[in-house]
């Protein structure tokens, strides 16, 4: 590889000088001309028909200007997959959770609306609700789908090799059940829509996503309007975490209420909405049966997994999945079984979330450390026995290209003082770790895969265009780096038009991990085309080859002979006045298997590569308290090649507080029936800033084939293996194994004392 | 989400404010630091038809050192309370349980006042429409059972106030006013320990002063607080402890008050019979920690459950007792 | 239901203004003064989004009626760049990778101004306790302590 100027240093992000000085707009920001305020009637009830839903009251409100119910809607169900096509956006039927939407209004202002609210009129006829896996699988419980029995959404069934020969081969086995309550994305943005039409029937709508392309195409098929006329827009966005992929019904809402009151309408929701009425993490049981050999190699393993979905399908079959994928990437294992269950109750939708399934993740680990104590094998030597290698195929027929895995495990361990410190430290010491992997994508057929294209002024500047959509992660810097390197420009020469839905073309979205693998390569294949145009043209001019060419720093040069070298800009005018204009074109598809199915064929190459991490973490518990003092992290991933050292670190430390410190200390929902109980920020716990330890950033690089520059992903996996050493230490720490989900302080005395009353 | 339409009246005096409250009386709430009333106003739990904000009533604010006690006016902010070296000095319980208040831009408006007077509070109560409307109303929302302990007749909800413990640990009183009158309580007496109607202050009077004496001799105090986290929080529970020392050495007075278990602060009467007439190094920690344990009886209307924070009613009002003798030792006792 | 005539001094401007009482500061900031930097996220004060200096002081703008901060001088996140030239703190967040998605940025760099302000060379521990009440979902607040480090008095000195 050619020495890089741009690409791999830490350079400053294009987009936060804007972000700090409040300039950046994010939707709630917007501000249109007659911009009417809309609010969204929702169910008080967990589980009703509905009879009859009464609007003239509202309609006859001045100041109101637009009220739409089911009638204003398609009827038609939204679902990711044609299987999983069950949800009514603004029901007729009935509504299944506590904040369903079953109207909508817009007027002048907020106090209109929110009056005319009180003026709309539901007659419900109340259903017996489930709100538990337990409640809602026993037989003869209500159903809340009537094609679903039992109110299972999805059965993930995986069987490789035979588990029971197997169990009968191993030299120890154990079962462990582990579980958590939901988590919340706690995006710092609360969801927003503001929708516009035109008179020709053109829709400008903005909204926080991760994926334009995948709201439009809903939006289409919802309001029944050709993909020309949906424009999704660029707009800055406030995090997303896995919660802002699917399309919403206050997307669909907003757009009707804007269709019909001919004016722009936004909604803004309260952080309660955010928390109800757009997705949660899943809350789930594993349990977890594990072979090993003598030397703690893993031989067999069979999962059982209940998640509890809410509602309505979501990202079902794919949240259902991950947990177990992102384990069976991560280590080896002949012999797997996995059954996972996503269950229906009439709690608000549950979709994915950075962390996918603490419970899955933490269980295995800490179930390794478990066993690792009977056997008398440390923690760290359990992984890397049993720790994913280059080469591999996983249990469901992914190659793994590149990993470097036993490298994070060596590096964490090494700078984390592993070896001082296992098993020396004083009382209510601890230290754990680990391991997880992510993939870069899956198989997401015609949406798949991303196209950029680069045009150039004649001033020697340019302006990519690309569909990838950046969350906060710097997805947009990402795209000048790599635009920049190729073309031998300076970042502040390249300029970018993203994730708008009528002038990109279309890519995956940012929420499966997959805008660096897919997105970043497209551009770097518009950038070379670009290159090859300018070089053809600037090797006449140089009376050289193309191919002896190379350019930086806005020249282009013959290597090794720096003063043979003409600029760029004049490349493109000389072009220019030959009536000859340069463009770059270059699209990126993932060598997937298509016939990859979640649910009927979970087998084959998932994504093109995957990323692999471990994290360890240090703590002081207090015995008296159960509070836990973390003393100091290291996070450490492969991501192939570090395109922005500086940035990956902010997705490391990022991850370490919300997948660790979050995660595993203070984050979980409280529930009365189906009623959310801590909806916000003052009841539902995040870490705060001197809560936080020092994090060590441990980049670790295994140059995969063909990500860009060998570049995979950086943003999910350290928030699992935060996770999964956060729990690790604290059960190291305490000389007890907890598999209730968040450790919280109560949880750490009660095990205390039940050690104290074993001993 | 916007606040519930009300009309607002903004006095520039405590004479002015105290006209207001008698002209509105009933139909008139008290805007102070606003850090807790506006949340309440937001989630719809009151809906004034008047609000009367103090941010303008310049004599409502302010430390003054008298003779043998401090008299601090209601509108005097968090920040001036721990910024202020004459009650980390004298009070050092009162300056730590202002210090440990949510945020310091929390602490910037919120005042003693409105943190005294604070409402109690509870996870099934403390809700958004949304959220509250989809369960018959709870008791402390006027109906008929408790939504916490399911079919209870007893309101649970929690005072957690920081500052009362320690007001209450240190003898302060409230000075109360309305039109033509003025009453001085024990802070004690601003709770009537019921959880629906939790505070004794009449809607037309205002709380205009604390007093907190000045004790004689060498004494102690400190406050701990339980939260999960560095900042933001409620506490879980707390205690407030303060100590004073006879000329012989011994300890003459102890007072031990529980914060966050109930409706009101808990006085722990129980625990002063193993303080008092012991020299510090004799005090029966063990014991009157125990006492402020079998004292409480937290119920599951917090976020962590009530058995656990019942366990650690013992383990903080154990660590306030070591802080109160600790802070007798620094004194030179 | 009658409005009020209240003037808000914002950003060393004079603005007059006729508002109803029950609208708070942080409305009338962002829809009558289109100043959107200071930010709804939670809606309670327990984030810190919403933060503007009072006086030079942070607070929550979702706590405080707009008729409260009559009199008052109230300094907003775009009254910090000078002349279109970033505050130092701004440029140290963006020089230190300070922020990611942006959205808890502006109260972010408005109570770390107040902290150096009135303590100009921290300690990290005093950088993390003055930032407790400001909430970042993003960073884990490392970047966010570096670059208040690298503004401070100290900061600068060393390069």
């Amino acid at each position: 590889m050619k020495e890089l100027s741009v690409v791999g240093k830490s350079t400053k992000r294009v987009d936060t000088s804007a972000k700090a000085t409040g300039e950046a707009l994010f939707t709630a920001d917007l501000s249109l001309p007659r911009m009417l305020v809309a609010k969204v009637k929702r169910s008080p009830h967990a589980h009703a028909r509905i009879l009859r839903v009464d609007t003239s009251g509202a309609e006859r409100l001045p100041g109101v200007r637009a009220v739409v119910t089911s009638g204003d809607s398609t009827g038609e169900k939204w679902g990711v997959f044609r299987y999983t096509q069950d949800q009514a956006f603004l029901p007729s039927d009935k509504v299944r959770f506590i904040g369903e939407e079953v109207a909508a209004v817009a007027a002048v202002d907020e106090d209109t609306a929110a009056a005319a609210l009180d003026l709309i009129t539901v007659e419900y006829e109340e259903l017996p609700a489930v709100f538990t896996i337990d409640e809602a699988m026993k037989p003869g419980a209500v159903l809340i789908h009537e094609h679903n029995p039992g109110n299972i959404n999805v059965h993930v069934k995986i069987d490789v090799g035979d588990v029971g020969k197997g169990f009968a081969a191993s030299y120890y086995v154990r079962e462990d059940t582990f579980s958590a309550p939901e988590e919340s994305y706690f995006q710092t943005e609360p969801y927003a829509v503001v929708a516009q039409f035109d008179n020709s029937g053109n829709l400008d709508i903005w909204m926080p996503n991760a994926g334009p392309h995948l709201k439009a195409k809903p939006l289409s098929n919802l309001l029944k309007m050709p993909l020309n006329k949906v424009r999704v827009r660029k707009i800055t966005i406030g995090g997303a975490f896995g919660g802002r992929s699917e399309i919403s019904p206050a997307d669909v809402i907003c757009a009707l209420l804007a269709r019909k009151a001919r004016q722009p309408v936004k909604i803004t929701y309260t952080r309660e909405e955010n928390s109800i009425a757009t997705r949660q993490a899943h809350s789930m049981t594993t349990t977890i049966k594990t072979g090993v050999d003598r030397e703690g190699r893993v031989l067999s393993r069979d999962i059982t997994c209940h998640m509890d979905g809410g509602a309505y399908s979501s990202t079902g079959p794919i949240a259902t999945s991950v947990p177990f994928l992102c384990m069976e990437q991560a280590y080896r294992m002949e012999n797997v079984r996995y059954n996972g269950y996503r269950v229906f109750t009439n709690k608000p939708i549950r979709g994915m979330f950075r962390t996918h399934g603490r419970a899955f993740a933490c269980g295995i680990d800490l179930q390794l450390d478990l066993i690792g104590s009977e056997l008398g094998i440390d923690p760290v030597t359990m992984r890397l026995r049993n720790a994913r290698q280059a080469g591999d195929y996983t249990p469901t027929r992914s190659l793994v290209p590149s990993c470097g895995m036993t490298e994070t495990i060596e590096k964490t361990a090494e700078q984390a003082g592993w070896k001082e410190k296992w098993g020396k430290l004083p009382p209510f010491h601890g230290i754990g770790i680990g391991c997880n992997s992510v993939q870069t994508g899956f198989p997401m057929g015609i949406r798949g895969g991303s196209t950029a294209f680069i045009k150039f002024n004649e001033d020697g500047g340019a302006t990519v265009i690309s569909g990838v959509v950046d969350n906060g992660q710097g997805n947009e810097n990402m795209i000048v780096q790599i635009a920049a390197e190729e073309l031998g420009l300076l970042p502040e020469d390249i300029q970018i038009i993203t994730a708008d839905t009528e002038v990109t073309p279309s890519d995956p979205g940012s929420y499966s991990m997959c805008e660096t693998f897919i997105g970043g390569n497209a551009v770097r294949l518009a950038a070379i085309d670009a290159k090859e145009k300018l070089f053809q043209v600037a090797a006449r001019a140089l009376e050289a080859k193309p191919g002896e060419l190379t350019a930086r720093d806005r020249r282009i040069f013959v290597k090794g002979e720096p003063e043979r070298s003409i600029p760029v800009g004049r490349v493109i005018r000389m072009a220019l006045s030959k009536g000859q204009s340069i463009a770059g074109e270059g699209s990126y598809w993932p060598k997937v298997d298509p016939r990859r199915e979640w649910v009927e064929n979970p087998f084959g190459q998932l994504s093109e590569t995957f990323s692999f991490g471990t994290t360890m973490v240090e703590v002081k518990v207090d015995p008296e308290t159960g509070l836990v003092d973390v003393l100091e992290a290291w996070a450490s991933q492969d991501v192939g090649f570090a395109l922005n050292p500086k940035v990956i670190e902010g997705q490391f430390e990022g991850g370490v507080t919300m997948g660790g410190q979050g995660g595993m200390l203070t984050e979980y929902h409280i529930w009365d029936g189906g009623r959310l109980l801590n909806p916000t920020q003052l009841e539902y716990r995040l870490p705060l800033a001197p809560d936080m330890p020092k994090i060590n950033s441990i980049i670790v690089e295994s140059n995969d084939p063909t990500g860009p520059y060998g570049a995979k992903e950086a943003g999910m996996s350290v928030a699992m293996s935060a996770a999964q050493a956060y729990v690790s230490a604290i059960c190291n720490a305490i000389g007890a194994p907890i598999k209730e989900y968040p450790i919280t302080p109560d949880k750490i005395v009660k095990a205390l004392e039940e050690k104290k009353k074993k001993a | 989400m916007r606040l519930p339409l009300f009309q607002c009246l903004s006095p520039r005096s405590t004479k002015e404010a105290l006209e207001i409250l008698d002209r509105y009386k009933g139909r008139v709430k008290i805007i102070a630091g606003g850090t807790d009333i506006i949340n309440r106003l937001r989630q719809r739990l009151l809906s004034p038809q008047y609000a009367m904000t103090l941010k303008g009533v310049s004599d409502l604010r302010g430390i003054k050192r008298k003779k043998g006690h401090f008299l601090i006016s209601a509108a005097t902010t968090l920040r001036e309370i721990v910024e202020s070296p004459d009650i980390a000095g004298f009070a050092a319980a009162i300056a730590e349980s202002a210090g440990l208040v949510a945020a310091p831009p929390i602490r910037n408006v919120a005042t003693v006042g409105g943190n005294l007077l604070q409402n109690t509070r509870c996870l099934y109560y403390n809700q958004s429409e949304l959220v509250r409307k989809a369960a018959p109303p709870c008791l402390k929302q006027g109906g008929k059972s408790c939504a916490a302990l399911k079919g209870g007749t007893r309101c649970f909800s929690v005072y957690q106030g920081d500052l009362a413990p320690s007001l209450i640990a240190f003898d302060a009183r409230v000075v109360l006013k309305k039109a033509g009158l003025a009453r001085t309580i024990p802070v004690l007496d601003l709770f009537s320990r019921n959880g629906r109607h939790p505070l004794t202050i009449g809607d037309d009077e205002i709380l205009t002063d604390i007093i907190v004496p000045i004790p004689k001799g060498a004494y102690g105090s400190s406050y701990q607080k339980l939260r999960l986290r560095s900042g933001l929080e409620y506490p879980l529970v707390s205690s407030s402890v303060f100590l004073s020392l006879s000329k012989e050495g011994v300890i003459d007075r102890a007072r031990v008050v529980v914060g966050a278990v109930g409706p009101a602060p808990t006085v722990v009467e129980g625990a002063a019979a193993f303080l008092v007439g012991k020299r510090p190094a004799e005090a029966d920690v063990e014991k009157a920690a125990e006492s402020a344990f079998s004292a409480s009886r937290p119920i599951d209307n917090l976020a962590l459950p009530g058995s656990y924070r019942r366990k650690m009613v013992k383990v903080f009002t154990k660590r306030a007792i070591e802080g109160a003798l600790l802070s007798l030792r620094k004194a030179g006792a | 239901m009658e409005k009020h005539r209240v003037t808000l001094r914002v950003n060393g401007e004079a603005y007059d203004l006729l508002t109803y009482p029950h609208r708070t500061l942080l409305e009338v900031l962002r829809e009558d003064l289109h100043l959107t930097g200071a930010k709804e996220s939670c809606g309670e004060g327990a984030c810190g989004s919403c933060t503007v200096l009072l006086d030079g002081a942070p607070v929550r703008s979702c706590l405080l009626l707009a008729i409260e901060a009559e009199g008052r001088e109230i300094t907003t996140i775009e009254g910090l760049a000078a002349g279109g030239k970033l505050h130092p703190l701004q440029e140290a967040f963006v020089e230190h990778h300070a922020i990611q998605c942006g959205f808890c940025t502006p109260g972010m760099i408005l109570t770390a101004k107040a902290l150096l302000d009135a303590t100009p060379e921290p300690t990290e521990e005093e950088i993390r306790r003055a930032l407790s009440g400001n909430i970042c979902r993003c960073t884990g607040y490392a970047k966010i302590v570096d670059a208040v480090k690298a503004a401070s008095a100290g900061g600068r000195k060393s390069g």
